[in-house]
């Protein structure tokens, strides 16, 4: 039986969720000739530039030290100099701090240290491994990794889930990675697993990638402990809380952390990117992302961070036609960028291109009380009544109706026939809810 | 048709109503839940919007508290000096001299003004969510969006978008503080109604970006500082302000502002 949740939703399910224009495609590897890197792309204090202008930097050089509890180094994606230290406009609320990189073609490796192979490094020193490489989630919410590998005082946790269910429409990122590259990801969760002390990991894919199911179930061979879950195809069977629901079939309660429920779930990117970070000390320099949509070519791209999004789309032939609306991200949880000058941080797992017609908003009109966003929320929300309450700007009263545990996956205005912005409201009050404390 | 019909309707209707009425009324005087009269006269003195500036729910929950002596008498903002005077009367406190304020806002940035970074046309058209993304719709960070958050919570009909910006009536604005406390930005602040010089700007970015992003930014040039002869402007964080308790309205730093950012209101 095919595992999963309550509720959720199938996007573009005749199209085959958005994912055929980039499906099976291999990986291209995209060097920019310049690179503008964030500080501050991880969830925690932004970290600390220690390089400065003029400074010759080799691949793989941590050019800033972490800041506070949960901060994580940033590394050089390419080698060459370093052009400026320079405050830019990011996806973010303010201007982050970015150091640019001029690319000197030469990619000439930083000294690394590397633990040995993944059965055998000192299992006390991955967490550490894995800190130092600069990895953070990098499913999208780019949540320091070595944090969630740490089990909080007083929790067990007796099981990793790697999370390869990709419900987000459009991408083909992970399921590309997991046909290409299925040992590695394997090796990362063993990885895991080993420094965790857990015994159980799961990796979980959603049946609509058949093939990466029998990559991973191949490369998973005589592993200890390593087994290999099929999921439903349903959105958004990719969030932390429905994905442990649907294979534990254990429910996070209300407020709590993974580890509550007894498991930690890291995407199939960040094992490999720990695989790489234990075996070749290689920290986080690159990602894959999907760049899809209307651009010629629609492909899965292996990216250095910090390279600007219009060089991702030229790699990718440009835009077909006159694009109305860019994405980081999916369309389904992805945000709009202002322009294409703005970098790829660590969390970027797409680009996807809308036309002028798609992106046309359809005004909203009101509700009719079909109940249908109830029968699609993850979390048995009633959006309908939590709307009312937001737009009545009674949030205390919100709170009491759990509008807290709102994942903002966009089911409830995706299947909205009165298209009213449900989703972006509840994002809105949460965010109030904790600004002022209510 | 048998006119009895209606005449023995009207009798048992109207005897019921009687008989429920006297119950009604004896319910009434038997179970009558004490009330503090000062609840009554409290729940008058106060100014009646419902607008939640003293942080309980309602004029009904505010005048409650005060009567169990929960809450300050001071609390109701939109009151004024009036319904301070008037509570302390019933509590039997102290009244002392408010000053009267007023919500100001702090931006000049009305289209055409500021430099535009992107057209926002998400479905969602407030400011709250416009400026969550990559720095919001104008290249200032820090000055108003102009999707009106404020005005949907302004229980007095004081505020309105105007080219881009928010406008204030200062005669209908209470100082509630409800928009103070909406604006994602924090642009609008709560000001002395005397104080007719004020800085509007709160762009923190260095000179330069400053001046590049909007026309009407204070680039913390200092010019104002030098010309003040009371000591009252200072520049921090880029920004240049002004002690309303110092100033004297003599308006030399609104003439050699080289942005106009600073503005003498008649």
């Amino acid at each position: 039986m095919k595992l999963s949740f309550k509720g959720g939703i199938h996007p573009l399910k005749e199209l085959h969720e958005g994912k055929h224009s980039t499906q099976n495609k291999p990986i291209r590897e995209l060097i920019p000739e310049k690179v503008c890197i964030q500080m501050d792309m991880h969830i925690g204090a932004p970290s600390e530039p220690i390089v400065k202008k003029g400074d010759r930097v080799l691949l793989g050089q941590v050019i800033a030290n972490p800041v506070g509890g949960i901060g994580i180094p940033v590394h050089a994606s390419v080698s060459g100099e370093v052009t400026g230290l320079v405050t830019r406009q990011q996806l973010g609320k303010k201007p982050s701090m970015c150091v640019e990189i001029t690319n000197d073609g030469l990619d000439e490796w930083a000294e690394l240290s590397p633990l040995g192979e993944v059965e055998s490094a000192p299992a006390d020193k991955i967490i550490a491994q894995v800190k130092a490489a600069g990895i953070c989630g990098m499913g999208g919410a780019c949540f320091p990794t070595h944090i969630k590998m740490t089990v909080p005082e007083g929790k067990k946790v007796d099981t990793v889930i790697l999370n390869g269910a990709e419900c987000e429409t459009f991408l083909t990122a992970d399921h590309q990675l997991m046909l290409e590259q299925p040992g590695k990801i394997v090796d990362g969760l063993r990885a895991i697993m080993r420094a965790m002390k857990v015994a159980t990991g799961i990796i979980a894919i959603e049946d609509n990638k058949m093939d990466a199911v029998k990559a991973i179930t191949e490369a998973a061979k005589g592993r200890e402990g390593v087994q290999v879950a099929v999921l439903k195809t349903k959105y958004p069977q990719g969030g932390e809380k429905q994905l442990i629901e649907a294979i534990t079939k254990r429910q996070v309660p209300s407020g709590g952390l993974p580890s509550d429920a007894g498991c930690a779930v890291f995407n199939v990117g960040t094992a490999a990117a720990i695989a790489d970070a234990v075996t070749k000390d290689q920290p986080l320099i690159s990602r894959v992302t999907t760049v899809t949509g209307s651009v010629k070519e629609p492909s899965n791209l292996r990216v250095r961070i910090g390279t600007s999004f219009q060089d991702a789309i030229d790699f990718a032939g440009g835009f077909s036609e006159e694009p109305g609306k860019i994405f980081a991200g999916g369309s389904m949880t992805g945000i709009a960028i202002p322009d294409t000058s703005v970098n790829l941080s660590k969390a970027n797992n797409g680009i996807v291109v809308q036309n002028l017609k798609e992106a046309k908003v359809a005004e909203p009109t009101p509700c009719i009380r079909c109940a249908r966003c109830i029968q699609a929320c993850p979390v048995k929300l009633n959006p309908q009544r939590l709307k009312e309450l937001c737009d009545m700007a009674d949030l205390a009263e919100a709170k009491k109706k759990h509008v807290m545990e709102c994942i903002v996956c966009g089911a409830c205005s995706y299947v909205c026939p009165a298209k009213l912005e449900l989703s972006p409201t509840f994002k809105e009050a949460k965010e109030k809810i904790t600004a002022r404390r209510i | 048709m048998d006119v009895n019909a209606i005449v023995y309707a009207a009798v048992v209707l109207g005897g019921l109503g009687v008989l429920f009425g006297a119950i009604l009324t004896f319910a009434d005087k038997k179970f009558a839940v004490p009330v503090d009269e000062r609840f009554v006269l409290v729940r008058e003195a106060v100014a009646g919007a419902n607008c939640g500036a003293c942080g309980y729910p309602g004029c009904d929950g505010y005048a409650n508290a005060v009567v169990k002596g929960k809450a300050g008498i001071e609390l109701c903002t939109p009151g004024g000096q009036k319904t301070l005077d008037a509570l302390a009367n019933i509590m039997g406190k102290e009244s002392a001299q408010t000053e009267v304020q007023v919500a100001r806002v702090l931006c000049q940035g009305e289209t055409g003004v500021v430099k535009p970074r992107y057209d926002y046309a998400g479905p969602h058209q407030t400011c709250h969510t416009a400026v969550s993304l990559a720095g919001g719709p104008s290249m200032c960070v820090w000055g108003c969006v102009g999707l009106g958050d404020c005005v949907k919570v302004c229980r007095f009909d004081a505020m309105k978008i105007e080219n881009g910006i928010v406008v204030i009536d200062e005669n209908k604005c209470t100082a509630c503080g409800m928009c103070v406390m909406e604006c994602p930005r924090s642009v609008i602040k709560l000001l002395p109604k005397a104080a007719r010089v004020t800085v509007r700007c709160q762009n923190q970015a260095a000179p330069r970006d400053a001046k590049e992003s909007c026309d009407r930014a204070c680039i913390a040039c200092r010019r104002c500082v030098k010309a003040c002869q009371f000591d009252a402007i200072h520049v921090n964080d880029n920004i240049a302000l002004i002690d309303p308790h110092k100033c004297t309205l003599c308006g030399e730093c609104v003439k050699v502002c080289p942005t106009n950012a600073i503005e003498q209101l008649a």
